[in-house]
């Protein structure tokens, strides 16, 4: 599924262990290479030295927020500049305006419930 | 006045005699040259010509000088009077020789004008002064202003300036569209009523509920009613009153209501993605090795789950549509791949009851103006309600063609139990199901409800067409994107957003 001869990385932040575990399976049958972190500061250092392809990040996470980490990884004073894809995935409905800042800086964002795992795959596949 | 007659009958006097004491001279000169020195006729004729015309030319200037006099001292006293002009001083009446009288009496009646006039002026600003004094305009606790005709703030109390977070003397002159930046609910708004009134009512009043104001960044935003009162012929130059009765704490509480909503939502949703998950891994895993009717089981599970996740967006979207929240991004969409994708994530919801949706879509139909989730919730709403009313009945059309309106119209129709005429008016309401139904057919009685404020909101309209027992026939329009890209020229991302009825900008902010 994956064309690049290199696993492609991904960290799933995600403090709920059964959806953390059907996205990993999934994610991992596809031929990607998964790591789960259920702790927000655990997170932002691993994203910071694993340079991850992609990073799922849910927003409601112990110890940091989402927006938190999402706002420390896209902060151009960064360095080295993390080359990691931020798809943000949750379930809490925000204002359109704090949705529309999200978005501004995330790579994506989606509703956990509008998605099968297949589908996260599929949209995986598709973040370049 | 008597000075007046007095004046002319002694203007009379004076051209009398100075008309007749020329005319003696002529006579007097004419005998002199006759008796003393013998000229004929003509030559006497020729110098008396000759002398007249000199005399008629000396008297023209002497009575210009004279008999004007009076007029320049009073034209004088006006210039001495006149704001414009420096310098002039106030005439000597007394100097005058001719006319006295009457000029002393005008002089005085322009003085007398001038300070009527100059009273009046100050009676005028000492009008709005005393609202500046007005002990309870200035103590009033709900913020106040008063405008003149060019909507100028003359007055602001100290509970306005408070408010707004400005000094009072930073608001008084200032035009009120660039302090206040308020939204309104509707396209009611201050601004359009005040456009309204003028020049068609003398007086008038009008309140607004919900009104929203940005103040600067430090503050948060204000929500309010706004009470208004305009009078036209309001001699003490104030034209329009404004008051403002806060409820940032009431309406900011309400909309913690969305807030709760939106953590019930994603209470709801968690156990959701789980459940759709799950049942993903049994499809993928166990499909082939269960039997028929199980792997039937986890079809219909998974439909019920998409119902599920249908319904609590129409939750969500309902509450956001009833505070105003909703906001859509109309982008040029293909409308036969929007409809197509909205069809094909039905179809499950369809086949585990056994339904055949049957789908035809005319060709080469203008691009539409969408924002594609939304519609496609008002097509999912459509078909769902399709499938619940279908009764007896295995086939659904859904149908798509150009309107005689240029619209791009759309008809879901099936050939189930059909809607009462009676209950048509009602469809369209909240939480609204048909009556004989009710008991045998779940649903929330949301979905109508909500696709017709979304469809309204894409500028659209839902429509029904239902005969009982027979079937219903569902339709809506969408516009094409052509009519709204003039809304979109004025948009650099190519992207028009409307809400539902929701906030429109006061825009006399812009039209300075």
């Amino acid at each position: 599924m994956v064309e690049d001869n290199k696993q492609r990385t991904v960290l799933c932040v995600e403090d709920e262990h059964f959806i953390s575990e059907l996205y990993s399976r999934a994610l991992t049958k596809a031929g990607y290479k998964v790591d789960v972190i259920s702790d927000g500061k655990e997170a932002l250092a691993s994203a910071k030295t694993n340079n991850f392809d992609i990073i799922l990040l849910d927003l409601m996470i112990p110890n940091l927020t989402g927006i938190d980490i999402l706002r420390a990884l896209k902060d151009p004073g960064l360095q080295p500049p993390l080359k990691s894809k931020i798809i943000i995935i949750t379930n809490l409905e925000q204002s359109d305006d704090v949705k529309a800042d999200i978005e501004k800086k995330a790579d994506g964002y989606l509703i956990k419930a509008e998605l099968t795992p297949s589908e996260l795959v599929d949209y995986v596949n598709n973040v370049k | 006045m008597d000075y007046l007659s007095d004046f002319l009958s002694q203007t009379r006097l004076r051209l009398f005699a100075a008309i007749l004491m020329s005319n003696i001279a002529l006579i007097a000169l004419g005998l002199i040259l006759h008796a003393f020195l013998s000229l004929n006729v003509a030559t006497i004729a020729a110098v008396l010509v000759g002398v007249g015309i000199i005399l008629s030319f000396l008297f023209a200037l002497l009575i210009t000088d004279y008999l004007s006099a009076p007029m320049r001292t009073v034209w004088q006293a006006i210039m001495y009077l006149a704001p414009d002009t420096t310098g002039i001083a106030a005439p000597d009446v007394k100097k005058l020789k001719y006319g006295n009288s009457l000029v002393t009496s005008m002089v005085n009646q322009v003085y007398q004008l001038a300070s009527v006039s100059s009273t009046a002026k100050t009676e005028e600003s000492k009008k709005i002064g005393d609202i500046s004094r007005n002990f309870i305009a200035q103590n009033l606790p709900l913020p106040f202003f008063v405008l003149d005709p060019t909507e100028t703030i003359k007055f602001a109390n100290q509970a306005a300036a408070n408010y707004l977070g400005i000094q009072v003397s930073d608001l008084i002159g200032k035009n009120v569209y660039m302090v206040l930046d308020m939204s309104f609910p509707s396209e009611d708004t201050f601004d359009n009523w005040l456009k309204k009134v003028k020049g068609n009512s003398a007086t008038a009043s009008n309140t607004w509920e919900r009104v929203k104001l940005d103040v600067r960044d430090t503050h948060p935003t204000r929500m309010f009613d706004l009470a208004s009162y305009y009078n036209q012929s309001n001699p003490d130059g104030i034209e329009t009153l404004l008051v403002i009765f806060d409820h940032t704490k009431l309406y900011s509480q309400e909309d913690q209501a969305v807030s709760f909503m939106a953590l019930s939502v994603h209470e709801l949703r968690s156990p959701l993605t789980l459940l759709r998950g799950y049942i993903e891994v049994f499809e993928d895993e166990l499909g082939q090795q269960v039997d028929e009717s199980l792997r039937d089981f986890i079809e219909k599970m998974n439909a019920q789950a998409d119902l599920l996740m249908a319904y609590i967006n129409n939750i969500l979207n309902v509450t956001r549509v009833d505070d105003d929240q909703l906001e859509l991004k109309l982008t040029e969409s293909d409308w036969a791949m929007v409809l197509q994708s909205a069809i094909d994530s039905m179809k499950l919801r369809a086949k585990v009851r056994g339904i055949t949706l049957n789908l035809k879509i005319e060709d080469n139909l203008p691009k539409v103006g969408v924002d594609r989730l939304s519609i496609q919730e008002v097509v999912g709403n459509l078909v769902d309600n399709a499938i619940k009313y279908s009764g007896e009945s295995r086939e659904i059309n859904i149908e798509s063609h150009l309107a005689k309106d240029g619209t791009v119209e759309t008809t879901v129709q099936d050939f189930g139990v059909g809607i009462p005429s009676t209950a048509v008016p009602n469809l369209f309401t909240k939480f609204y199901r048909d009556h004989h139904n009710r008991s045998q057919i779940g649903g929330t009685g949301l979905g109508l409800y909500l696709s017709k404020a979304l469809v309204k909101a894409h500028g659209g309209n839902l429509w029904v067409r239902s005969i009982e027992g027979q079937g219903s026939t569902f339709g809506f329009s969408v516009l094409p994107y052509s009519q709204l890209s003039a809304e979109a020229k004025t948009n650099e991302n190519r992207e028009i957003t409307r809400s539902a009825h929701g906030w429109i900008k006061n825009h006399s902010l812009y039209r300075r």
